[in-house]
């Protein structure tokens, strides 16, 4: 896949479907949202008026405002799901793109939100607070819930733009200044959308007095205003070219927004709006703009698609040549049971030590430090449990600690029912001539025990090897191994090769290493 | 692959989707079934004359819950949707395709039961009289859409474990309904109504207004109504067990003692024991109406509960082992097909965005790319289930040996997808990893913050 592509699986449903019910999920959430960040931002402004003109002691009409955040908050996250599963399916390559490079901040909305739905509800739900109280909580909620649609808008700006990719890789995942212009001016206009629609919200269901309608319809007005303002310059930041359907969409959406501030402004005088009369209105508005939002979006996403989709194609079909392959390793791999010594030795153990324990399995070869010849291994539970758990510093073998108790007694007892690991080594089969084990025991004392230590628990030397020798008190091999070891030494360890001495003072070596054993009981 | 590489620091890809999901859990499960079950029950028994009492507790009781189902239990499930898009894409992606249907219909539904919990709280004073009958039928409504809910994502999860046919057949009903569906699904209820019973019994032990002599009826109900279920449990749970194969079935102690626990097993069992008994501790004070025993035990068992719903998602997430999608796709998102694909042409020369943010990549910077490819959804460097504690004082060769066997040496493992020069190339990047004094120069995404390497 040298190339951008898709996920190789077939999307579940036609592209017009998730397309129309996109759109009309998005248009939902999205209502919901600006109705949820206008409640919030208008039960601050209220709240502090109230404190301001020192009437916090009446009738709170802040706490009601701020009463209805439960609800928006609610439907807002609800409805925000069905879009996020179609955009996920529908537009795989764009949306998860723009989400992995905003990755730590997209997961960080999950705490935002958390925290400041807390808030905003445990201020809208007690009954007094102190006023410096609720202007801290107040400001906290806001400040975290403020925060969440700029990552959304950043998200989006990200996968619409899929030709900037590279240059916002280059710049450590981030906007140049021309997306950070085009980002800010459309998080504007999500903010002064949210208080259109929030104030409007408020002013038909929650609001009654005069003075509060009248205020609210001052803020409907000048969020209109706002929007014309932020949205002429957005439009011109706009890195998408527009088509002659998307201008239509567009001024129509002015039009609208244009007859909505003289209708309000002519309103103003007796605050009475009717709400069947606002409500085509509002709704069309709505439309239009998230009509001209869809289509440009659209353009990007369509235009991606079709440079992504021969690669995914192909891709597709190259991996489907390797599809009955593959399940036949899926088969063959469940059907394999790790609870028993045979199995675990088999799997675990056998490819660097051999089916047959010889230390010759398939993967010896590529070991600098062989592994060891289990068949020969001569050892007692506790040691053979210790190497079981820990592995050998400086040499492949692995901690098997990610088996459990049960599971590494298995293999133990396996390996001793197999080859006898945790018998006694025995002694030399020959018998020596005493010189030859006078000799062998000074070579110990005055060679071996530097690394081996006198009782063949480590000598001084013992600490810096890797790997460490083991401890001889408590792990040996047989006779035959021992001698092999003793004259051959031990592959890329500092063990080394006596092959120089006669046999019989390499055998007295053997008995004098085996010596070291403590028998079992003792 | 398909997109750039996040790897969560130090907790870990897996660790953060967990704190999020085992949240949803307590919530979804223990209030939003268990609670508000209850919280119906007991204001249908205050409109059976069974005194206002019940009426108060249920009117009381539904305001904190409707703030944490509403304010934490559906963001956190909305959560693991965010965290997994941003970690997993081609995993959560993937499955969507698959499951739309249920997801989008669960979305539905999902709809329906807030709207449903928002005209329940906010008609609790209006509809009284004659309407009660109706507000009581509302809260019944509720509890069926939150099973509603609970039915569709189980299939789901179910299929990650026990896909049955998918494999093979990628046949949708087959997946959906899993062997592990019903059984799951039925033990999911149990431990919702046991948090339920739980959480409920705290509040009225400990609020100050209820009456002692009512303090001492609801605890006993509550009592009563937490034996049910909690006998239900360990049946519901074996048949969860004896549905799974055996196959996963033996990663489920290592799962449980990887690595703390697995020094010592009789922690294991004392830890389950003590579980068990304190639940039990409370079900005796409770219906016995001790409300001082009650007062006691209630929030150790609480905190037991919540410590074994983890423990059980852990198991069940833990012991799909290689899979996260079986037959498909391995846990590190990367598809069976893809392993073999790649172990012939490369994993590096291939991936469209590591060729654009390494153009002409450092030893390191290739390691980093193949790390967080093959290890990084599990593993981290430097943080939980390090990579270097994995493998501190292994030699380079010995590195390599394991990484090409990890499938088979460990049963929940997914295989090295690359070519052998890669194979050895993350062996070399992981083995000095293991070397104490290292320290890498870009963090979790290979050039630091793209501005290395990057012409």
């Amino acid at each position: 896949m040298n190339a951008l592509t898709d996920l190789t699986l077939a999307p579940p449903i036609g592209e017009r479907v998730i397309h129309g019910l996109l759109f009309g999920t998005f248009t939902l959430h999205l209502l919901f949202v600006l109705m949820m960040l206008g409640t919030a931002i208008l039960g601050m402004w209220f709240f502090l008026h109230a404190w301001w003109g020192r009437r916090l002691g009446e009738l709170r009409f802040d706490k009601q405002v701020l009463r209805m955040f439960l609800v928006t908050k609610s439907l807002a996250v609800v409805l925000g799901v069905g879009p996020l599963l179609l955009i996920q399916v529908g537009f795989t390559v764009p949306f998860f793109t723009a989400v992995t490079f905003f990755a730590p901040l997209w997961m960080l909305i999950i705490a935002l939100l958390i925290a400041s739905f807390l808030s905003f509800d445990s201020l809208a739900h007690r009954v007094e607070t102190h006023p410096y109280v609720h202007l801290a909580v107040g400001t906290f909620a806001l400040g975290t819930l403020l925060i969440v649609p700029g990552f959304f808008v950043a998200v989006l700006v990200t996968a619409e733009n899929s030709d900037k990719w590279l240059d916002m890789l280059h710049l450590g995942f981030n906007f140049d200044w021309r997306l950070s212009v085009h980002w800010l001016l459309r998080y504007l206009h999500v903010l002064g959308a949210a208080v259109v629609f929030g104030a409007a919200f408020h002013y038909f269901f929650i609001a009654d007095a005069r003075d509060r309608k009248s205020s609210l319809m001052k803020w409907i007005l000048g969020g209109l205003l706002f929007q014309v303002l932020v949205g002429f310059a957005l439009y011109f930041s706009l890195l998408i070219p527009m088509t002659l359907t998307i201008y239509l969409y567009l001024i129509a959406g002015v039009a609208l927004a244009l007859a909505a501030i003289v209708w309000v402004a002519v309103r103003l005088r007796s605050a009475a709006m009717s709400f069947y009369g606002v409500l085509p209105l509002g709704v069309a508005l709505l439309t239009a703009m998230l009509l001209t939002r869809q289509a440009l979006q659209d353009r990007a996403f369509y235009s991606l698609r079709a440079r992504t989709q021969p690669n995914t194609d192909r891709y597709r079909a190259e991996l489907a040549g390797y599809r009955g392959d593959s399940l036949r390793r899926y088969e063959r791999h469940t059907a394999i049971t790790y609870d028993n010594g045979p199995t675990i030795y088999r799997y675990s153990c056998s490819f660097c030590h051999g089916a047959d324990g010889k230390g010759d399995g398939p993967d010896a070869a590529q070991l600098h430090v062989p592994p060891e010849r289990v068949s020969a291994v001569r050892t007692t539970p506790a040691y053979l449990r210790h190497i079981l758990m820990n592995g050998v510093d400086g040499s492949a073998m692995p901690r098997f600690g990610y088996y459990d108790p049960a599971q590494r007694e298995r293999i133990a007892a396996y390996l001793d029912d197999r080859w006898s690991v945790l018998a006694s080594p025995g002694g030399p089969p020959v018998i020596l001539p005493e010189s030859a084990v006078r000799q062998a025991e000074t070579i110990w004392g005055g060679t071996c025990a530097q690394c081996h230590g006198a009782d063949g628990r480590g000598g001084p030397a013992a600490s810096r090897l890797m790997p460490p020798p083991p401890d001889l008190t408590r792990y040996s091999l047989t006779p035959d191994r021992t001698l092999e070891v003793v004259t051959h030494g031990y592959p890329a360890t500092a063990m080394p090769a006596f092959g120089s001495f006669s046999l019989a003072v390499r055998w007295g070596l053997v008995q004098v290493v085996l010596g070291k054993r403590i028998p079992a009981g003792k | 692959m398909h997109f750039p590489y996040f790897q969560f620091p130090w907790l870990g890809d897996p660790l953060i989707i967990a704190i999020d999901a085992v949240l949803h859990v307590y919530i979804s499960h223990g209030v939003a079934i268990g609670v508000l079950s209850l919280i119906v029950l007991a204001e249908w028994l205050g409109t059976r004359g069974g005194g206002e009492h019940w009426e108060r507790l249920a009117r009381s009781a539904i305001k904190p819950a409707v703030i944490v189902i509403t304010g934490v239990g559906a963001v956190t499930g909305v959560g693991i949707w965010f965290i997994t898009s941003a970690l997993v894409p081609v995993g959560i992606g993937s499955m969507l395709r698959v499951f739309f249907w249920p997801w989008f219909i669960e979305w539905v539904v999902f709809f329906a039961e807030v709207a449903v919990i928002l005209i329940y709280y906010f008609t609790w004073d209006s509809w009284t009289g004659a309407a009660k009958k109706w507000h009581v039928r509302l809260g019944v409504l509720y509890i069926f859409l939150a099973f509603a809910s609970a039915f569709l994502i189980t299939g789901i999860l179910g299929f990650m474990l026990t896909s049955d046919g998918w494999p093979r057949d990628r046949g949708f009903w087959g997946a959906f309904f899993n062997p592990t569906f019903l059984p799951q699904l039925f033990w999911r209820l149990a431990i919702g109504l046991v948090m339920g019973c739980l959480f409920l019994m705290a509040y009225v032990l400990f609020a100050r207004w209820p009456a002692p002599d009512f303090r001492r009826r609801a605890t006993r109900l509550l009592g009563k109504a937490l034996a049910l279920p909690l006998i239900a449990m360990p049946v519901f749970g074996l048949w969860w067990i004896e549905m799974v194969p055996m196959g996963f079935r033996t990663h489920a102690r290592p799962a449980l003692l990887i690595w703390t626990f697995s020094y010592s097993t009789p922690w294991f069992y004392i830890v389950h024991a003590l579980c068990g008994l304190l639940v039990l501790a409370v079900l005796v004070a409770a219906v016995r109406g001790s409300i001082v025993g009650s007062r006691i035990v209630v929030v150790p068992a609480i905190l037991m509960v919540l410590f074994f719903v983890a423990e059980y998602e852990r198991v069940r997430e833990f012991i799909r082992g290689p899979y996260l999608m079986p037959g498909y796709m391995y846990a590190n998102t990367l598809l069976l097909a893809e392993h073999d694909l790649y172990s012939r042409q490369g994993l590096a020369a291939r991936s469209w965005w590591y060729a654009r943010q390494a153009a002409q990549p450092t030893e390191e910077q290739e390691g980093q790319f193949l790390f967080a490819a093959n290890c990084g959804t599990c593993h981290t460097i430097g943080g939980k289930n390090d990579i270097r504690d994995r493998l501190r004082g292994r030699t380079e060769r010995g590195v390599y040996v394991l990484i090409g066997r990890t499938e088979q040496m460990i049963p929940w493992m997914p295989p090295f997808t690359g070519s052998e020069r890669e194979r050895a190339s993350l062996a070399r990047f992981i083995h000095r990893l293991t070397a104490d004094r290292y320290r890498l120069s870009g963090e979790y995404r290979y050039p630091a913050s793209g501005k290395e390497g990057v012409p």
